[in-house]
């Protein structure tokens, strides 16, 4: 790890960008050092700088009206940073190569796999076709293709979002670069799939003594890979240094926000009455109950093939009692979505029953859907596609206190001012519309529509993925405070089993359309009885560094589902 | 979005409407600023060049260009608003039908959309003329029968999209009615891309309306309207081309000054984001 001289050396890099009359600092005065063979985490939130930084490297400002103003980029002891379009192209890849965060928009969708690959194996190594082609093999069987001949001649469509990253990382591989820049390479996996991503980064810094610089918001992902860390906000790096002092000593304030603020750390007691009431005395009526469910999509079939469907959810049994918090946790496939919209009469079931307080959709689907749309609500993913763009939030929140009749037309305003204090935002937001807001914002903003509706349930799908941590933890603090609050029963959804933890009482397992496993929060969490569940819980990356990241590929459950 | 977008965005804008303003009012000013009577005949001033008495030249029946060209404003500018209009709101209307509500209804519309399209757009125009009679009347009704189709499909597609999106699915799990989601969250969200496109249409309309003029289905002569003009110079256009030139000319201008608003428009409201 110590080299006469640091591999790349970045010294003051300023970039500003010409916005109207007066220039702004984006990148101000940023010094790094990258070793040879060492792995630097690039740590902070959406905004910050990180991805920028990353990309003035090689001369990929986004924009024109970006310029870099100053500062210097030593590559091996060579200043890049003023270098032309044509010896810049001949460092990017070769010496340089970059992966990003969506393998699927970074891909060449019409191009074979293994065709993208040797392209760029081709141009900076200048082998020819049969010599590339079996270096692609190589490298392909190195990132973890299981049949790299056949797979060669594959499309980007044919592979799973993990063997698309993987195929990412053969391609910058491709061109045998001294440096790996990684770009959130994990953020859009699942857990699972981001440990194993995460062992491959390792395992090809060992096998080719590559430097990566790995940049995300996951400080967990950082403890686990990195060997130094930087966290930049703001466009200034704030604080840098060995990532076990940086986690157990920061100095700066941010850095301590950000770790406290990392879902892995201690859990807090999720609110609520105590867990152990459901099981010793069962509540009289539970609000939400699902029976043997089943939710089926047609997919593909033409002339001549038959309709095939899709079995989404499986027969799931499922009890929500009144003020309970739970949370629905698996893999992106595992159906937990199409349950959550199922149980607000989203979308149709194909066979087995939901209720919402005695009103079964199945055989009441009117009378269930009235009730459902007056003491239920939802809460998105995407907090900007969640909102209507061209209605300000106070219309927003109007139209559902006018729809429902919740307040005579005089109190509307008052009481979306209120709504807007019950999710902590300023009562100026009801003049605003989504796009001016954060996205920490947007989705308060969707909360409080989903409160307008005084609901006894809140089913939130994945409502903190899109957000960055601090953000998140902000969020989950506002549910919990709700939660404990208002009589409110609140389902989860989440793939962030850490958060799920924190917030719910109980949790369900999810795993292929089935429930793999259920029961209170701290005993799942703490003695799973499945196998998934323990190896789902393995693969969060833990902010200690002493807890290793377990990359084993996940098996499928011995037992299919559990009763309720 | 860079910085240079934002700072051209206005300047075309403005360059746009401060056309489109200058014609409209020449075409409400024409009785005031015209030197001549459009359709007044002077036998004595036949296929005269530009001068000072008539800045634009006289055409073969001895009636001054410039005159003709401003009156021919009212007309073009009349020709390019009904003959957008009509079929923009038609075919919003339908489109948001189509894609909101889907099944047999779609099905029937968008099978219908095809059968007029099969049809070279000019001559399913003129079979409609020839079946009403010649007259801008006949032609404003043909462009609404013919030009619905591309904003139906336009407003379907953004609706079939914007149907999946989460705030209609936010709408839909709050009891929202439907006419509501779809007038009040889904078509609002879903115009922008036709408001664009109906600016580029002008341009078309607007052409389309010279060439029906100019195969003598449109505006009936002795009227001054820019294609009957040009039309009615081609005969003479080695001797006098000013019969030709300003006329056409005109039609450029006002047709730039649309797709510059529309150009503008599109920027404005991220649809070429």
């Amino acid at each position: 790890m110590t080299a006469a001289h640091p591999l790349l050396s970045v010294r003051d890099l300023t970039v500003t960008v010409e916005d109207g009359d007066t220039p702004r600092t984006l990148l101000d005065t940023v010094s790094l050092d990258l070793n040879r063979g060492e792995i630097l985490g690039l740590v902070g939130e959406s905004g910050s700088g990180k991805s920028l930084f990353c990309r003035s490297l090689v001369g990929l400002l986004p924009s024109r009206s970006l310029k870099r103003t100053g500062g210097a980029v030593l590559l091996d002891g060579q200043d890049i940073a003023g270098a032309s379009a044509v010896e810049l192209q001949a460092i990017r890849g070769a010496r340089i190569g970059m992966i990003f965060q969506n393998p699927t928009s970074h891909l060449d969708p019409v191009m074979r796999i293994g065709d993208q690959i040797t392209e760029g194996i081709r141009f900076h190594q200048g082998l020819g076709g049969v010599e590339a082609r079996t270096a692609a093999l190589e490298i392909m069987a190195q990132v973890g293709f299981t049949d790299p001949p056949r797979q060669f001649s594959n499309y980007a469509h044919e592979f799973s979002g993990g063997m698309r990253q993987r195929a990412m990382i053969a391609i910058a591989l491709a061109c045998n670069p001294e440096i790996l820049i990684a770009d959130e390479p994990t953020t859009a996996l699942d857990v699972t799939i981001q440990a194993q991503i995460l062992t491959l980064l390792l395992e090809i810094r060992k096998a080719r003594g590559l430097s990566i610089i790995l940049i995300t918001h996951d400080l967990g992902v950082v403890a686990q890979t990195c060997d130094r860390i930087a966290v930049m906000r703001h466009g200034r790096l704030i604080e840098v240094g060995e990532k076990r002092r940086i986690l157990s000593a920061p100095a700066e304030a941010y850095t301590q926000a950000l770790i406290a603020s990392h879902p892995s750390m201690p859990a807090e007691v999720a609110p609520g009455r105590s867990p152990q009431s459901e099981i010793v005395s069962p509540r009289p009526r539970a609000l939400v109950e699902i029976d043997d469910l089943h939710v089926r999509f047609p997919v593909g079939g033409g002339l001549l093939s038959r309709r095939k469907t899709f079995s989404a959810v499986g027969g799931v049994s499922l009890q929500i009692l009144p003020g309970e918090t739970v949370g629905i946790v698996g893999e992106s496939g595992s159906g937990k979505s199409t349950l959550a919209r199922a149980m607000l009469g989203l979308t149709p079931l194909s066979e087995g029953h939901v209720t919402f307080d005695g009103h079964s959709l199945s055989l009441k689907r009117a009378e269930t859907l009235k009730a459902l749309h007056s003491q239920a609500a939802m809460v998105f993913q995407d907090p900007y596609n969640s909102l209507n763009p061209r209605l300000t939030i106070g219309e927003t929140l109007a139209e559902v206190l006018r729809v429902h009749r919740k307040v005579p037309d005089a109190a509307i305003n008052a009481r979306v001012g209120e709504l807007l204090d019950l999710v902590e935002l300023d009562r100026s937001f009801a003049a605003r519309k989504p796009r001016s807001l954060s996205g920490g914002q947007c989705q308060r903003a969707g909360i409080a529509r989903a409160l307008a509706v005084e609901p006894r349930l809140i089913v939130a799908d994945e409502c903190i993925a899109a957000l960055d941590v601090t953000i998140q933890a902000q969020i989950v603090a506002l549910f919990r405070k709700l939660v404990a609050t208002m009589e409110l029963t609140l389902v989860f959804i989440a793939h962030d089993l850490a958060v799920v933890r924190s917030l719910c009482q109980r949790v369900v397992v999810m795993h292929h359309g089935r429930i793999v496993e259920e029961g209170p929060s701290d005993r799942v969490f703490s003695a799973p009885s499945q196998a998934y569940t323990a190896n789902l819980i393995a693969a969060i990356p833990d902010i200690d560094p002493d807890r290793p990241l377990s990359g084993a590929p996940l098996s499928s459950p011995l037992t299919k589902g559990q009763p309720a | 979005m860079s910085a240079a977008a934002l700072k051209s965005r206005p300047a075309t804008l403005v360059t746009g409407l401060a056309i489109l303003g200058a014609f409209v009012l020449v075409a409400l000013l024409a009785p005031l600023i015209a030197p001549y009577d459009p359709i007044y005949q002077d036998a004595a001033a036949r296929l005269q060049p530009p001068s000072f008495a008539h800045p634009f030249g006289t055409d073969n029946f001895g009636r001054d260009i410039l005159s003709r060209v401003l009156y021919g404003a009212r007309i073009d500018l009349q020709i390019a608003l009904i003959g957008v209009a009509f079929p923009l709101v038609i075919g919003t209307v339908i489109g948001a039908f189509a894609g909101f509500f889907g099944g047999l209804i779609d099905t029937a519309l968008m099978r219908l959309i095809d059968i007029i399209l099969a049809f070279p757009f000019l001559v399913l125009m003129l079979s409609i003329i020839a079946i009403l009679g010649p007259g801008l009347t006949s032609f404003y009704i043909a462009m609404a029968l013919v030009g619905w189709v591309s904003y139906a499909r336009l407003i379907r597609a953004q609706i079939l999209v914007l149907k999946n999106s989460d705030y209609a699915m936010a709408a839909v799990s709050l009891g929202f009615s439907r006419l509501r989601i779809l007038f009040r969250h889904l078509l609002p969200n879903a115009v922008a891309g036709s408001l664009v496109f109906s600016m580029s249409d002008a341009v078309l309309v607007l052409l389309s309306g010279a060439a029906i003029s100019y195969l003598g289905l449109g505006v009936q002569p002795p009227m001054a309207e820019w294609g009957v003009m040009v039309a009615e110079g081609q005969s003479f256009v080695t001797q006098a081309w000013w019969i030709t030139l300003f006329p056409g000319l005109s039609i450029v201008v006002l047709a730039f000054g649309f797709s510059m608003i529309g150009d503008a428009l599109g920027e404005l409201m991220g649809v070429n984001e």
